[in-house]
């Protein structure tokens, strides 16, 4: 639905072990932290390894286990969320390719007696970093 | 003979979700950018897009957003609200945790003033009986959005249709929303698909599809409307693009609605709120694939008083026309296409509110 706005331009930091980077909700309402499925990380073609990704909304930061019961954290449309992961990049002056993928379920469309839809949003940006 | 209808014209605030999205306008800043528009007096806004924590609602804000309101010339029509009954990962809600859900957000709308809620068809004609007696202690009408892929003749609407019948509370209605009787695919949409790469033939062959589809009329039933995804689907995989067969599944049922505009018939004294739901206006002022003028024309001579929404959805593609001035010319439409019909479209805030008073029920 608005999948180009999914990573803030200009918001990469590093502190040379962990890369993290501001997303936006690519829908138009908010969810709650159950609804966010799933993320990826991934800095000039590596992938940051799916069990240090870390989410962080409404100063709170979550593991993607953790969000799956989380039904008190809303993320607002108007809201940044933090996605990070361990990913050495330096904070130099060199341009990053930073892509985000993103799951969410949509609450309220049910496609069958049990299952509610799943929506997968993707986006690319190139920036560059600066340190923590 | 029924007397001609004099709608509401309004606005539903999601038609600039992209601007809210960019943080371009707070909320206020977008009403007040509505307002000066003129796009009013109805005033429709999404609970869970525009209100922080949203249902609960601080009754001081609650205070302030009412002034602003009334500061700017509106007349509160629709919060739309969700049944979000797959919020859990383990299960659905059960009954009872869905009417305590819809509870919350109903109780939101009477705190912030707004007489309807919208409310979505994962309700069920169980759920809305035992809704009923909730919209009537917040004084709220609960209109269920009839939105692709149902229309109103669909067997799940007619159950609702029939349900609200026999339950008899004037709390219970729906909400018409125009995608489910289109005419065509939005030129701005085949554009953004020209845009991501789709093949001029793989785009002639959806529009066929689609027309198709259309002289065929709407799916019976959800088994024919998942055929009808599957076939999008495998048009973009024999056209080798694929990565378009969902989006096309989607919006070729689920946004471009075939029903003929007389469908609305079936449910017409049951209409309390409509989305005057459309994607875009052509170089000569008019809406290509709704037909903005014979609904707005059958809402007329069917009497209808409540209020319009335009709903401006052609941004979840068109990234590039600005909604605002999309929003202004859809409205010249409608208010000409009432004119036609030998009436007119309210803009006036104190006659809107009368009207709408008189057009839901009676709050005790």
């Amino acid at each position: 639905m608005i999948p180009d706005r999914i990573i803030e331009q200009g918001t990469l930091r590093t502190d040379g072990a962990r890369a993290a980077v501001e997303v936006r909700i690519p829908w138009y309402r908010a969810l709650p932290g159950s609804c966010i499925a799933g993320a990826t990380l991934r800095i000039d073609g590596v992938d940051a390894p799916a069990e240090s990704l870390r989410w962080r909304m409404n100063d709170r930061e979550f593991t993607f286990a953790e969000l799956v019961d989380e039904l008190e954290e809303w993320w607002f449309p108007a809201d940044s969320a933090v996605l990070s992961g361990e990913l050495p990049v330096a904070a130099d002056d060199a341009d990053h390719e930073v892509e985000v993928g993103l799951q969410l379920y949509i609450p309220y469309i049910i496609i069958s007696d049990s299952d509610v839809l799943r929506i997968e949003e993707h986006d690319r940006k190139t920036m560059k970093a600066v340190a923590a | 003979m029924t007397t001609l209808g004099t709608p509401i014209q309004g606005v539903t605030l999601y038609s600039f979700t992209r601007a809210f999205h960019a943080r371009e306008y707070d909320l206020e800043g977008l009403m007040r950018k509505a307002a000066a528009e003129g796009f009013g007096p109805g005033l429709e806004i999404i609970g869970f897009s525009s209100f922080r924590g949203f249902p609960e609602v601080d009754p001081a804000y609650a205070e302030r957003f009412r002034e602003l309101v009334d500061e700017l010339g509106f007349v509160q029509t629709s919060l739309a609200v969700n049944a979000d009954i797959g919020i859990r990962r383990d299960r659905l809600m059960t009954q009872d945790e869905l009417v305590e859900y819809m509870r919350r957000q109903i109780k939101a709308a009477s705190v912030l003033g707004f007489p309807i809620a919208r409310v979505q068809i994962s309700l069920t004609p169980d759920s809305m009986e035992q809704l009923a007696p909730v919209a009537e202690e917040y004084g709220v009408t609960l209109a269920l959005e009839v939105h692709a892929d149902q229309y109103a003749s669909h067997p799940r609407i007619l159950a609702l249709r029939d349900r609200f019948e026999q339950v008899g509370s004037p709390f219970l209605g729906f909400t018409m929303d125009w995608g489910a009787t289109t005419i065509g695919f939005a030129p701005s949409l085949l554009e953004a698909y020209r845009r991501r790469g789709a093949s001029e033939e793989m785009l002639a062959a959806v529009v066929d599809l689609w027309n198709r589809y259309f002289e065929q009329g709407p799916p019976a039933d959800q088994a024919e409307h998942g055929q009808r995804f599957g076939a999008f689907i495998g048009l973009a995989a024999q056209h080798g693009q694929p990565e378009f067969g969902i989006d096309f599944g989607i919006n070729g049922t689920g946004i471009f609605g075939p029903a003929p505009v007389d469908d609305w018939l079936e449910i017409m004294p049951w209409i309390r709120h409509v989305h005057g739901k459309f994607f875009g206006i052509d170089e000569h002022g008019e809406e290509p694939s709704v037909p903005v003028r014979s609904l707005v024309k059958l809402l007329v001579r069917n009497g209808y008083n409540g209020a319009i929404s335009s709903e401006y959805e052609g941004w979840h593609w068109n990234h590039w026309q600005d909604a605002f001035d999309i929003v202004r010319a859809e409205q010249a439409v409608q208010r000409s296409a009432a004119q036609d019909a030998g009436s007119r479209m309210l803009t006036d805030a104190a006659e809107a509110r009368a009207a709408l008073a008189a057009h839901l029920p009676v709050v005790r």
